[in-house]
């Protein structure tokens, strides 16, 4: 009893901390200083109203506060600075969770239709993943996503068994034997192919790798997700090598001339501490590979079959069917109704997975700074 | 397209240099508003429309409406008629150094494009670029609008990708009192297999065959006489128009299922690429993607083989083949014009009717050129030349 009565005295003495601050701010400023920031900010407010009610006369306040703005930028620059540098952190937010809501519920529909019976119980959504079987127009109509995700996996499996090794023993080399020069040089280098376009990659894979390795191994046409792996994997390849020497070089050089002082080789000290040393920020690049893996789309779309169904067996990569990303780009076009709202679904997906490896990667960071302290 | 707004631009520019003081502004509102500015330097051709006035000729404005289908064939007809160019472009009409319109042979002219076909029917040549002797304009709404629009009178030309019939719920009798159908293309699919099944003598396939392989009861050539090979079935993105239409035409219903689809391409051109880089491929694609590598075969749908040659019998050109639909110009007939067609249509119309035509307007849209028995049987629905 007296513990809660405690905690309430100690809520209620924030609030009126709180509330003391505010009187504070609202003393020292000047009247016309807060008349405009509250303009600044009511109007923004209302330009949001407006926009969510899709007014035409959204115009009006969003007038109002470009122009607040503009005269608090001349006239009370240091307060308006701070009121519109948060109300854009707050819009970034309200857009991000915005697109995030519409998205899951433009595949409300779908999962209402999928639901399937166990037990008694309904489960919405359920038979998306517990059949394999995908068919927007003969009957029976069915969306499964097992297909696809069966495909995002086998690619990006592939891509990171090219990516992972490749990679880090690029940045390995770049980090700890190269000399300074030739990284000066590569590793600008490296980062620039980061930003060839994926069309690029996937056109060379459509009209090349392809059809060559359709003749190769004999398969019956051309789309391969052992080839669109490698392809991908190969796009991941300039993320993973520059986020892993990043973590390599960040390695203190007391920790390494420790080792080498007690007569260790330089490969040994390599194995034995910088990799270790190191491991948590060499994981994190793979995960950003593997990423990245997930989420490529054109390269997948143009190289892959485009019909959702199964390999048979379910490790043959010599066929490629579709993929989470590319079942998007090649049916946006001509879907409507149900077929669009199992877009949304993939769209879902992927959202989710790669929310899960940004909050993995984040998570890896965050032990890595708590593990070797300040100097990483 | 782009002739017509090079020759509004030319205009306007022209009026820049007159009312020198005219601003930025004003220029660049000349440039968007090219179809006022035709007209009006069609209208300054004053001195060609008060000749041919003698004459008792109708030089007014020719306007078509209807279907987004026939749109492209029949709006690029109109802005290459009314940039009227001179035989010496070559890109557009006639032939120069660097190039010569498709079908150029068989026109040999020294007029201007639009001077050429309307003098074909006794209208004054006005041998200015983007001046012809009457200018065509061709508006885009539905089919079922483009057929009110002519049966109306609020257009000269009806654009119509569905017979008529269907649109204003005439019998064919009524139909045809009323209205003259000109068809000037068909929309539809031919079969294509890639260039090794072909040359291993798989040019023919029956409608059945077709059917098989796209369900998955026939996997391999040799079923159908040819080689051993696994069939690379290529299909089009699901639930697309293309995708619709084929299962409709070929497989027996709109919701056929496709259990033999090895692939499916969104485009003409993926599909061509695909098919000319593997063995063993068939697909259904527009036309004007075929190459040595990307044969059409014949398809013997009941007995009636047709043929993928222009001049045969019974062609995959023709509206009987069950993949395609014809692409209708519908004009009306009145108590001026008892034949349906007055002069300016027929000579527009005419245009689209030649090889220059066929192959400029039709088949680089993508559409399938009528074969030549069908141009013929047009020809014969268009007013006398002069």
């Amino acid at each position: 009893m007296a513990r809660t009565s405690n905690e309430a005295t100690a809520e209620t003495g924030a609030l009126a901390r709180r509330r003391r601050q505010l009187r504070d701010f609202v003393d020292e400023t000047e009247p016309a200083a807060l008349v405009t920031v509250g303009v600044t900010v009511i109007s923004l407010l209302a330009s949001v109203a407006g926009f969510l009610a899709v007014s035409p006369l959204t115009i009006v306040p969003f007038g109002v506060f470009l122009t607040s703005a503009g005269y608090g930028w001349i006239r009370y620059q240091g307060l308006t600075a701070k009121v519109l540098t948060f109300s854009m952190m707050v819009s970034t937010i309200l857009i991000l969770l915005l697109i995030t809501v519409f998205i899951f519920v433009e595949s409300i529909p779908v999962i209402q239709y999928e639901s399937t019976t166990v037990f008694g119980v309904t489960v919405p959504g359920l038979r998306l993943f517990t059949q394999t079987q995908w068919d927007a127009v003969s009957p029976p109509i069915r969306y499964s996503m097992v297909p696809m995700i069966h495909g995002t996996v086998m690619v990006t499996t592939i891509a990171t068994a090219v990516a992972a090794p490749l990679g880090i023993a690029a940045a390995l080399f770049l980090a700890e034997i190269a000399p300074p020069t030739v990284r000066e040089v590569i590793k600008p280098g490296v980062e620039i192919l980061a930003g060839i376009p994926s069309i690029v990659y996937g056109f060379i894979g459509f009209t090349i790798l392809s059809p060559w390795a359709a003749d190769q191994f004999r398969t019956t046409g051309q789309g391969s997700y052992l080839f669109v792996g490698i392809v991908v994997g190969l796009m991941a390849l300039p993320t993973v090598v520059s986020v892993a020497e990043d973590a390599l070089s960040s390695v203190p050089e007391s920790m390494k001339s420790g080792s080498l002082a007690m007569g260790t080789t330089d490969w040994q000290t390599m194995t034995s501490i910088t990799l270790p040393a190191a491991f948590s920020g060499v994981s994190a690049a793979v995960l950003l590979g593997v990423g990245r893996a997930i989420g490529e789309t054109m390269a997948a779309t143009v190289m892959l079959r485009g019909v959702p169904q199964l390999t048979k067996p379910l490790y043959n990569a010599f066929y490629g069917q579709a993929t989470l990303t590319s079942l998007i780009a090649n049916n946006y076009g001509e879907a409507d109704g149900l077929q669009m709202d199992a877009l949304f679904i993939a769209g879902v997906i992927l959202f989710i997975t790669v929310l899960f490896i940004s909050v993995g990667a984040q998570y890896i960071e965050w032990r890595m700074h708590k593990k070797l302290g300040g100097d990483i | 397209m782009s002739d017509g707004t090079t020759s509004g631009t030319d205009v306007s520019r022209r009026k820049f240099l007159v009312s020198s003081s005219a601003i930025g502004a004003a220029g660049l509102a000349g440039c968007t508003s090219d179809g006022g500015s035709n007209e009006a330097s069609g209208g300054g051709g004053g001195s060609s429309d008060g000749e041919s006035s003698d004459d008792g000729m109708n030089t007014e404005l020719l306007t078509a409406e209807g279907s987004s289908t026939v749109y492209p064939i029949s709006n690029k007809g109109a802005s290459y008629w009314n940039a009227n160019a001179p035989p010496s472009d070559g890109e557009y009409w006639g032939s120069n150094d660097e190039s010569t319109v498709p079908g150029w042979s068989e026109l040999q002219t020294d007029k201007n494009l639009a001077d050429y076909f309307a003098g074909l029917y006794g209208f004054e040549e006005t041998g200015q670029r983007s001046d012809p002797a009457y200018n065509a304009t061709v508006s885009l709404s539905h089919s079922g609008t483009g057929c009110k629009a002519v049966r109306d009178g609020l257009v000269d030309i009806g654009n119509s990708s569905g017979p008529i019939t269907a649109e204003l719920g005439l019998s064919d009798s009524e139909a045809e009192e009323q209205f003259v159908d000109h068809v000037v293309g068909r929309d539809g699919q031919p079969v294509v297999v890639s260039s090794d099944i072909y040359d291993a003598g798989v040019t023919q396939l029956t409608g059945e065959q077709v059917r098989q392989i796209y369900q998955d009861e026939i996997t391999n050539w040799s079923e159908v006489g040819g080689p051993d090979q696994e069939i690379f079935v290529i299909g089009r993105a699901e639930g697309s128009g293309t995708d619709t239409s084929f299962r409709l035409n070929m497989l027996g219903g709109a919701d056929a299922p496709m259990p033999g689809v090895n692939s499916r391409f969104g485009q003409n051109q993926q599909v061509a690429e695909a098919v000319a880089n593997n063995d063993g491929a068939i697909a259904y694609m527009a036309l004007a993607f075929v190459s040595d590598s990307v044969q059409p075969i014949a398809i013997d749908f009941e007995g009636t083989v047709f043929e993928p040659d222009k001049d045969a019998e019974n062609t995959i050109f023709d509206s009987a083949y069950p993949l395609n639909r014809d692409l209708h110009m519908y004009t009306k007939i009145t108590e001026d014009t008892p034949s349906g067609t007055d002069l300016r249509e027929g000579a527009f119309l005419n245009m689209f009717l030649t090889d220059f035509g066929q192959i400029v307007f039709v088949e680089q849209n993508n559409y399938i050129p009528l074969p030549t028995k069908d141009i013929e049987a047009e020809a014969e629905k268009l007013p006398e030349q002069a």
